[in-house]
């Protein structure tokens, strides 16, 4: 199996007994009598699901199977099939050997003729009220292709094609032969052999056999895994057939008569969990996080060897177990990605716009709960782009663009951070248009004649400012980037916005990967502490006066030939007077903008536990959230972000 | 020098095994009567090779298989049986047995067998 595929393999077991049990309840609600429309409905749609994943997946045989069993469910959900007991005992047969199917197909085993038999005996039955029924017959001769096939021979089809001849001094032929397949078996899925395995593995004369495998090894890897069994005389290997894939021919590992392994203790890899139990979980582990550190701090002012020893193993523990935690609680972003492009489609459509819509980065994964607060603001980036942001075809025409506008939504890991990014290469934002709106509501001075990236940002995230004249329905009346930075401050994140005229415009959206906990920098400043998430540090410095300069009576640092500006915490949270002679500098970033943040001291890292908190009315929009450190004193988390705007 | 746990409930046996990969270099670290000694045996002496007999008291050559690849996976262990014993070979090759030899032994094919499982 490709390795791509693999990475489904649990998924596709476990949402194929999902789809089992419902089958098996609807059979039985079936055989209960009642009505029947809804029951099959249930059963033929699980089988057509059953179908499609293993399809999906290069199983075949299952896929073959559900196949010909949705053609007489079909029947029956169309009422040409009665439900006699008979085709109801049958049907049930033939869920049980499609469980067995399905399992051996995800433990890459041989298929056991248990589909065979069941589909023989669905025929038969079918077949006995067939006689006055045509579309059962149909049914019957689905079965009989299946059943002929059996006949065929097991070595054709596709694969590659190992014939091995034994020594003619072999002894216990039939174990060597077994071994033999059984290492093959360990390069991939064995398709076919012939003599059928029970016969093989009885053989009291030393012989010569054939094997079937889907694999990818090379044939010197196959010789050597066939000879490593023992007693081989000769192995001839032909990979002729190893890109051919016939559909009719996967039912074919169904026809090598091998008896299944007995599924003893089949694993469930996967279990629902209701997201409020992780919830749960999660908030214990914060409790933990935070009893961990005031114990941390107790057994460093009273040292005692033994304790520590103890302590420092429950910190691991913990820590671990934090992470385990948390890493069950991270999805992929698809999960919500993938319902946009029917919307992007939808509101270009709407909107007589032409739009090349790509979605990149699928597979970063993020926490659950940021991930389903996330969804609205991407759509509201989306519709905006689709809205204002792309231009109709004959505009793009006109000014020598291709007709189709390129939309792409990204994510991508920066280090402890997260970057969803909504980018068009539509019209870009109109300064000046702005600049009137906000020169005419106040905002901005009257003089202003302009505006960086940041700043037009600032101006647009002001609630309600809105350029478009004409307000349509789809990208609402200005409310969208306003809700977008609402949402992702209160997430502890940032937005940053680059646009070009004639070129497009980039909105990208920062977040931690985890909104729980989240690992920070704590620093002093007089007597408070605060918290710096470290999603936008950067770095930390020892302050050196001859690196801080003054330009137009600004301080700013100079750091590796570039020049940041320079804040004081102190100032930041208007606490007046000034450090000590040694004090440190915490390189903050947001996007491609830096600062420098003066501290009074860096007491370390460490993980906090963040409580989300209203902010009273007119506070400083300096803090996203506030968090209890390890001596159980509070302390309020920066929203460095926020350090940006007014700079 | 590779060292080796012979487990057979027979002296006869074991003496002869133990000749035979005596000679061909391998230090007898160990012997074993039953299947719960060779598992004993096999987590003290961690031996390169095990050579097991089928069919022993007191837990049997398989179960002692299981047992010993339970407890480390890389275990070699070398089935040894007698004629007839076809299909507890192939038990045992299940249970986690790397090859076999079948009784009476030829020292070469003791020999190929060695080689295969320790190759």
């Amino acid at each position: 199996m490709s390795l791509d595929s693999s990475r489904y393999a649990d998924l596709f077991r476990t949402e194929s007994r999902e789809q089992l049990s419902a089958i098996n309840r609807a059979l039985l609600l079936l055989e209960g009598g009642g009505d029947q429309t809804e029951p099959v409905g249930v059963v033929f749609r699980a089988v057509h699901t059953i179908k499609g994943m293993s399809a999906t997946m290069g199983y075949y045989a299952v896929a073959e199977f559900s196949h010909q069993l949705e053609s007489v469910l079909d029947r029956v959900r169309r009422g040409d099939q009665l439900l006699v007991p008979e085709v109801m005992d049958a049907l049930f047969a033939s869920a049980d050997a499609l469980e067995t199917a399905i399992d051996n197909a995800s433990d890459q085993a041989a298929q056991s003729p248990a589909m065979l038999t069941a589909l023989q005996r669905l025929r038969d039955v079918a077949g006995g009220v067939a006689t006055s029924e045509f579309p059962v017959q149909m049914a019957a001769e689905g079965a009989a292709a299946v059943v002929e096939v059996a006949k065929a021979n097991p070595l054709d089809g596709p694969g590659v094609i190992v014939r091995v001849k034994q020594r003619a001094d072999a002894v216990l032929p039939g174990v060597r032969a077994f071994m033999a397949v059984q290492r093959l078996r360990d390069l991939g899925a064995v398709a076919g052999v012939q003599p059928s395995a029970d016969a093989l593995q009885a053989a009291t004369e030393p012989m010569s056999f054939g094997v079937r495998i889907m694999t990818n090894a090379s044939a010197d890897e196959i010789e050597a895994a066939v000879r490593s069994a023992g007693e081989v005389d000769s192995v001839e290997v032909d990979v002729s057939g190893r890109m051919r894939r016939e559909s009719r021919s996967a039912i074919e590992v169904i026809a090598e008569g091998e008896v299944p392994t007995t599924p003893s203790a089949r694993p469930t890899r996967h279990v629902r969990i209701d997201l409020a139990r992780l919830d749960t979980l999660m908030n214990l582990i914060g409790e933990l996080v935070i009893t961990r550190g005031r114990l941390l701090q107790l057994t460093a002012s009273n040292p005692d060897p033994a304790v520590d020893e103890s302590m420092q193993q429950a910190a691991r523990l913990i820590s671990d177990l934090q992470s385990e935690i948390m890493t069950s609680r991270m999805v992929p972003v698809w999960q919500v990605f993938d319902r946009f492009p029917r919307l992007v489609r939808d509101a270009a459509r709407q909107l007589n716009k032409d739009v090349n819509f790509v979605v990149e980065g699928k597979e970063i994964e993020l926490d659950r709960s940021l991930l389903d607060e996330i969804g609205e603001p991407i759509v509201h980036l989306l519709r905006n782009a689709i809205g204002h942001g792309i231009e109709s075809p004959k505009e793009r025409l006109a000014a020598g663009k291709p007709r189709s506008g390129r939309l792409v939504l990204s994510a991508a890991r920066d280090r402890a951070a997260v970057l969803i990014r909504v980018s068009d290469d539509g019209r870009g934002i109109n300064r000046e248009r702005v600049l009137q709106r906000a020169r005419a509501s106040g905002l901005i001075d009257e003089n202003v004649r302009e505006v960086d990236d940041a700043g037009l940002f600032r101006l647009i995230a002001q609630p309600g400012f809105s350029t478009d004249e004409e307000v349509s329905d789809l990208s609402g009346r200005g409310v969208g980037i306003d809700a977008v930075q609402i949402k992702a401050r209160a997430l502890g994140g940032s937005v940053e916005l680059k646009t070009v005229a004639g070129e497009g415009t980039t909105i990208t959206v920062r977040l931690p990967v985890t909104l729980a906990i989240v690992r920070a920098l704590l620093a002093r400043s007089g007597s408070e502490r605060y918290a710096l998430p470290l999603t936008h540090v950067r770095e930390t410095l020892e302050y050196d006066l001859s690196a801080v300069q003054r330009v137009k009576g600004k301080a700013v640092l100079v750091l590796r030939d570039e020049v940041l500006p320079l804040l004081d915490l102190r100032d930041v949270v208007q606490q007046g007077g000034t450090g000590g002679t040694h004090r440190e500098i915490v390189v903050i970033e947001r996007g491609e903008r830096r600062s420098g943040l003066v501290v009074d001291e860096l007491i370390g890292q460490q993980d906090i536990v963040v409580k989300q908190f209203d902010a009273a009315r007119d506070a400083l929009p300096l803090f996203s959230g506030a968090t209890i450190l390890a001596d159980g004193a509070p302390a309020l988390i920066m929203d460095v972000g926020s350090l940006f705007e007014g700079s | 020098m590779p060292t080796v746990l012979i487990c057979d409930d027979a002296i006869f046996m074991r003496t002869m095994v133990s000749d035979i990969l005596q000679q061909a270099g391998f230090e007898v670290v160990g012997e074993a009567e039953t299947g719960a000694q060779a598992v004993e045996r096999y987590k003290q002496l961690r031996p390169d090779l095990v050579t097991m007999d089928i069919v022993m008291p007191d837990m049997g050559g398989i179960d002692a298989v299981r047992e010993i690849t339970k407890f480390d996976p890389d275990a070699k262990v070398l089935m040894c049986s007698a004629m007839g014993q076809q299909a507890l070979v192939v038990e045992a090759i299940q249970a986690g047995a790397k090859d076999f030899v079948v009784k009476p032994f030829q020292p070469s094919r003791v020999l190929e067998a060695v080689q295969r499982v320790l190759g």
